[in-house]
């Protein structure tokens, strides 16, 4: 008896203190481990999400994808291929030492050194130099006028004196955003917890996990046992409709950055006419696709440009699903089944043509599966080629060896992300190898105008180009799904880059 | 015996280097390139060649792979070119988690599949031997990932009993803590244990149930028992000293073999049950095409593989003494 008073005793005081002593907590479940937390480095998404709450860069890109000043206070543009950034004053990176202008310039000099070899390094090449003015003040010298710009500049800022001193910020990293790096169980989870160095102070949320499990069911089913607190693209289909209808759980569900596309190889003799594009573009059957094979996950889309963009107009339309329209257009290029065995030729010869994707998304290969029944419905012999991502892109796609290839691009915060170096003449990652002056002539002016309604109509009218001669041939916008648990310790505010500062309990966003 | 321990380890030599070669040959044969995985979607051919420059990547064959046993020889399994880390250290870390969970199905695995063999045996054409027998033939038809899956839906989600996913702390310090008093140390790494080592032992369950079934029938029908029971010794007796103890020879070879099988299986058990091993890390390093580091893990797979072998060999001996090793 004297026992049982005792532990009921102890439990009531537990019961008691327990609140108080209770850390305010998240698990996010997320589906690789990260390859490397320096900020400059980062190339997979755990990494992105991490280097996001360890580091801070000049600016905070918002939901909305505007830039804010996070580490400055303001910037100006004196002539367009000039900024100059002013910091806030008594900046401090996470372990204390002093953040100035000097950790800027480091960051963004060893950035586009080639030899750092950088993947994002593409997209700061403008870049020209990058100065001290004084050490609250920074100046960033253009080669061209850089619209984007301004949206990539949430760069984690890294500490020059510990990076130069030998640290391996690729395991070790410091920076100077909300959250520090605690513990890095390697495979299995990634400890964050608040920095009191923060420059708007420590954030609610004491710690943040991110638990990593591949499996996208599995996730789904650790975060409805209970052992997780947040989930987030990417997700199942199937686990989507399931979790979004299940009301222990929140949801924010938006369309993302991200796109499903077609590269048509415009120098493919098959494919060099833009009528044949169409054509094929017209057996693509979106709804079907988003409806089914993505349970309307996605969006069907109608040209290269976002919805969430700026840029975007509803009355700009690629061509759509028109079986009957698709063989018309065939046979006015001369395609006939001129001997009766249900498949197009021209001068004794079949329509073959190759649909390729990466086996690691399923749903892609349901894709080209799909689209190799509509077309042979049309009387095209498709056959498909599915590799997996490494051999797909380098010996494939990125060699130009493709004809019809399914694809994605993700992150496109600026509408230059999606066409710059993918439709311009000679563009880096052009695999297609589409030319036309025209467009290449609107893209630069999108990219170099600092006026937005400026940049708009340029992207629109090169948009317009685009939907009628195809090298791309867009057929979803991908959505974005965060799931969270009711009893969620602080506000959600998603973004549909996935990042996690809105749901650490910021001050300010 | 010590002289042929030793044989049996100097053959391991030209086993890893034969092995090293065949993986490398794989290597070179299967495409893509990590330099185009590690700089992403974006990047432009010219990064592309600067890196795989200075990843050595454009070096002819021979060069690679002569660098490579240079470095092994010096104890040096190179760096991890994704994660910026030593081969070994990566590997070490990982080790002890895909092992506690490979014996941990090892010996369910075991248990259960004497068990169920020696029951069904004894009792042939019943209907427990009937029962056991569907059991087994699941166990070997359900892919380990699937089989996974419904486990965590059935005791995470829906009953809620064990953890869905993730390692606790690892077995051989929770035993510690045990001992120190803290039991609930040992109670948390064994229920996160539970479940990925049942996904995984079902197959090699089944496969030990119905060899030990098979074989026990075999030696029932021998002379030797006949002549056993004709001494006037009891069943039991006879059935252990006599049966089991002869059956158990060929299901000890089994049990070696499979212990290679589940290092395989454990791929894909620890991907669905957030398994911090090497398993996982095979899969992401084939993913990648992060070429040290999948050669460590078919290195380590490799002297894993052998060690097992050699044990079961030196097991072998010891239970039957008409083996002798020399």
């Amino acid at each position: 008896m004297k026992k049982l008073l005792l532990s009921t005793t102890a439990l009531i005081l537990a019961m008691a203190i327990g609140p108080a002593l209770a850390q305010e907590e998240i698990v996010v479940g997320t589906d690789v481990d990260a390859g490397t937390l320096d900020a400059r480095l980062t190339r997979d998404t755990t990494a992105y999400r991490v280097a996001d709450l360890v580091y801070s860069g000049l600016v905070h890109i918002t939901p909305k994808l505007e830039a804010v000043p996070d580490l400055v206070e303001s910037w100006e543009t004196p002539d367009p291929q000039t900024f100059v950034f002013k910091l806030r004053e008594g900046l401090k990176f996470s372990d204390g030492t002093p953040l100035t202008a000097d950790d800027v310039v480091y960051t963004y000099t060893t950035l586009l050194d080639p030899d750092f070899n950088a993947p994002m390094r593409t997209l700061y090449t403008p870049i020209k130099s990058v100065e001290k003015v004084d050490d609250l003040t920074v100046k960033f010298n253009l080669d061209t006028p850089y619209a984007p710009l301004l949206s990539y500049l949430d760069l984690g800022i890294v500490p020059q004196e510990l990076a130069e001193g030998g640290q391996d910020l690729a395991t070790q990293p410091v920076g100077a955003g909300p959250m520090k790096l605690a513990s890095w169980n390697r495979g299995a989870e990634i400890v964050l917890e608040a920095n009191p160095n923060y420059w708007a102070g420590a954030p609610k949320i004491e710690k943040v996990t991110l638990k990593i499990i591949p499996d996208n069911s599995a996730r789904a089913q650790a975060f409805e046992a209970g052992d997780l607190d947040v989930i987030q693209s990417p997700l199942s289909p199937q686990d989507i409709s399931r979790l979004a209808a299940d009301d222990r759980f929140g949801n924010a569900i938006m369309p993302g950055l991200g796109v499903t596309y077609i590269n048509f190889n415009t120098k493919d003799p098959l494919l060099a006419d833009p009528k044949m594009r169409q054509a094929f573009a017209m057996l693509v059957d979106q709804q079907t696709i988003v409806g089914d094979i993505y349970q309307g996950v996605d969006e069907v889309a109608t040209s290269v440009l976002l919805p969430s963009s700026w840029a975007y107009s509803p009355e700009i339309k690629q061509p759509t699903f028109n079986l009957e329209g698709a063989v018309a257009l065939f046979n006015e290029l001369g395609w006939t089944d001129s001997n009766g065995d249900g498949i197009l030729d021209k001068d004794g010869k079949n329509l073959t043509v190759t649909l390729a994707t990466h086996s690691e998304d399923p749903n892609r290969v349901q894709t080209v599966e799909f689209l190799q029944a509509m077309f042979s419905q049309a009387g095209v012999d498709a056959k498909t080629q599915i590799t997996d991502w490494p051999s797909f892109s380098t010996n494939y796609v990125q060699k130009s060896q493709h004809q019809i290839a399914l694809l994605g691009w993700l992150n496109l915060v600026d509408p230059d992300r999606l066409l710059f170096s993918q439709l311009t003449t000679g563009g880096s990652t052009n695999w297609g190898g589409y030319s036309n002056p025209k467009v290449d002539e609107l893209l630069e002016k999108g990219r170099s105008s600092l006026d937005q309604k400026e940049r708009a109509a340029a992207y629109q009218e090169a948009a317009k180009i685009l939907a009628e001669e195809l090298p791309y041939f867009i057929v979803s916008y991908q959505g974005y799904q965060l799931f969270y648990d009711k009893d969620f310790p602080s506000e959600v505010n998603a973004t549909p880059r996935g990042y996690l500062r809105g749901l650490i309990g910021m001050e300010t966003q | 015996m010590i002289a042929y321990i030793i044989r049996r380890l100097l053959l391991f030599i030209p086993m890893a280097v034969g092995m090293v070669v065949v993986t490398f040959g794989l290597l070179l044969i299967i495409p893509g390139d990590p330099a185009s995985v590690l700089l992403g979607q974006e990047a432009s051919p010219e990064a592309i060649e600067r890196l795989r420059d200075s990843l050595g990547l454009n070096d002819p064959w021979y060069v690679r792979l002569w660098d490579y046993f240079a470095n092994l020889l010096s104890g040096d399994f190179g760096t991890s070119i994704f994660q910026n880390q030593p081969v070994a250290t990566i590997i070490l870390g990982r080790l002890g988690a895909t092992l506690e969970l490979a014996v941990a199905a090892l010996v369910i695995a075991t248990v259960l599949g004497l068990a169920m063999g020696v029951i069904s045996a004894m009792r042939q054409g019943s209907i427990v031997d009937t029962v056991t027998m569907i059991f087994a033939q699941l166990g070997v038809s359900m892919p380990v990932y699937w089989l996974g899956l419904l486990l965590m839906l059935a005791f995470a989600v829906q009953l809620g009993w064990l953890p869905a996913i993730g390692r606790g702390p690892p077995l051989p310090e929770a035993f510690w803590a045990a001992l120190t008093g803290k039991p609930q140390v040992l109670m948390d790494s064994l229920s996160h244990l539970l479940l990925p080592a049942l996904a995984l032992s079902a197959m090699p369950a089944a496969i030990i149930s119905r060899l030990t079934r098979t074989s026990m029938l075999e030696m029932l029908r021998e002379d030797f028992v006949r002549t056993a029971y004709a001494k006037g010794l009891r069943r039991p007796r006879v059935i252990i000293r006599h049966v089991l103890r002869n059956a158990l020879l060929p299901v000890l070879s089994v049990i070696g073999l499979r212990f290679g099988m589940l290092l395989g299986g454990a791929v894909l058990t620890e991907s669905i049950f957030a398994w911090p091993g090497l398993g996982q890390l095979t899969i992401t390093a084939i993913s990648q095409r992060d070429l040290p580091l999948i050669q460590g893990i078919v290195l380590t797979f490799a002297l894993i593989f052998a060690l097992v072998n050699l044990i079961v060999d030196l097991l072998y001996a010891a239970v039957d003494p008409r083996v002798r090793l020399g």
